[in-house]
């Protein structure tokens, strides 16, 4: 009996010592226990599938069809962008009128103080890294690392653009800038597009 | 007839029975409390192809969670982001693009890259449901759940880490009692927000604007209560009409 005790006290300090505490961090895949339908055969977001050839599970549209809740690919004027956050060829969805640069907003909109709420939190969200809260061009990439100077939004040059470049600079990018069209919704790139005509009338001031 | 037991046989039975008992004590022991994801999943902390560092971009440059997961707001699935979204910082010329850690980005991205695939950069998912349950983010961060309560401070983490169980008890608790898990939608992505920075004032007059209530009878109610996420998180859960299922259909469907 002594024994058996023994034994039982240095097995348990060794398998204590061995795992950890709770918490404890590791890097190998979880351990499960029942893993009964934990992992299933099914088609998830963002993970592979053995079921197509290339592994992947995120197919892209198939050829001249158009996604539900998603837009329709540009064609060649997108460029290398396949899947466009946009639906078909209006004002509204390229800031084009045929191949020249609207000029106001889309009849589509609503401006309101709601609209513009939430063109300020995208633009603090996806375009202050940077071009700054403001959007003079001074965004905290600047401040830690060397790149060719941002834009600054709020000068002649971007004041005298016309709506839909903004949409169109904003949709493809520019130069440095990349395209924010799998990001931003059609409207959230309007919406970022009235907040910096807010902002540069703030500027004036 | 002689004795077939020896004397010392008397006890056996019974030291065999302590023994096992003792036995029975510590595995029963050892399932509880390793026989959880409490134990099973937190502390998990996978190398990622990238080694990309949370509390660098989300905490040090303060950007926002949703600059890469951007589809959290609108879909039951947080997305991890494409190569793309990585690609407008660290592309070409741009942020510290020829870092060795980002080889796998441009052999996702830079058609002039030598190891150029065009295949995605294959990111380990640590934070997983099992696939029987639904965690639906979109429900979740619309009605003021914050990033941190299930995932923890990331702004802080240079490498992320399961930090909660995610465990069916997990869910069950806030479902029960969400009050103190609730917060002002504008402050969803705002990882260190606590029940101080949120101005009284302002507050009791969007409650106000949502209920029947007046801003004097909510403080009336309120008095001597201490200002609390428990307090915050009941006002806003009257306000926004949340009831949290607790059916089994509600996550297992």
């Amino acid at each position: 009996m002594r024994w058996f005790f023994l034994i039982l006290a240095i097995a348990s300090i060794t398998l204590a010592l061995a795992l950890g505490p709770r918490g404890t961090k590791f890097s190998s895949p979880p351990f499960m226990l029942f893993p009964d339908m934990d992992n299933q055969y099914k088609l998830k977001a963002q993970k592979p599938s053995f079921f197509f050839a290339d592994g992947q599970g995120a197919r892209p549209p198939v050829e001249g069809t158009v996604p539900l809740g998603l837009g329709a690919p540009l064609g060649d004027e997108a460029g290398s962008s396949r899947l466009d956050y946009s639906r078909g060829d209006s004002y509204y969805s390229t800031g084009l009128f045929g191949d020249f640069y609207g000029k106001g907003f889309p009849e589509e909109l609503t401006m309101d103080e709601a609209f513009l709420e939430r063109g300020r939190e995208r633009y603090q969200i996806t375009c202050t890294p940077c071009h700054g809260t403001s959007g003079n061009g001074a965004g905290i990439v600047s401040k830690y690392w060397a790149m060719p100077p941002t834009a600054n939004l709020v000068d002649a040059r971007v004041k005298e653009m016309p709506e839909g470049q903004i949409f169109w600079t904003i949709t493809h990018g520019k130069g440095l800038m990349g395209p924010y069209n799998g990001v931003l919704p059609v409207e959230d790139r309007w919406a970022v597009t009235a907040y910096l005509r807010a902002l540069q009338a703030a500027a004036d001031n | 007839m002689g004795n077939i037991f020896p004397r010392w046989t008397n006890l056996l039975p019974f030291k065999i029975l302590a023994c096992l008992g003792v036995l029975g004590v510590c595995v029963i022991a050892v399932a509880w409390y390793s026989f959880t994801p409490k134990y099973t999943r937190v502390g998990y902390m996978p190398q990622q192809p990238i080694p990309f560092d949370h509390s660098l971009h989300a905490g040090q440059l303060g950007m926002d969670c949703r600059y890469c997961h951007t589809h959290v707001e609108n879909s039951p699935h947080s997305n991890i982001p494409a190569a793309q979204v990585c690609w407008n910082c660290h592309g070409p010329g741009k942020v510290k693009a020829d870092s060795p850690k980002l080889e796998p980005l441009r052999a996702a991205m830079d058609e002039n890259y030598e190891g150029y695939t065009g295949q995605p950069i294959e990111w380990v998912q640590i934070h997983k449901v099992p696939e029987y349950a639904h965690f639906n983010h979109m429900a979740h961060v619309n009605r003021g759940v914050s990033c941190v309560e299930c995932h923890g401070r990331v702004d802080e983490m240079p490498v992320v880490y399961h930090a909660k169980p995610l465990s069916m008890s997990f869910c069950l608790e806030c479902h029960r009692a969400p009050e103190d898990k609730l917060r002002p939608l504008d402050q969803i992505t705002n990882l260190a927000w606590k029940a101080d920075d949120l101005d009284p004032e302002a507050f009791y007059a969007y409650v106000a604007g949502k209920t029947e209530a007046s801003v004097d009878e909510l403080k009336k109610g309120d008095a001597g209560k201490p200002w609390s996420r428990e307090l915050i998180g009941s006002h806003l859960r009257q306000a926004w009409g949340i009831h949290p299922p607790q059916d089994c259909a509600a996550c297992h469907y």
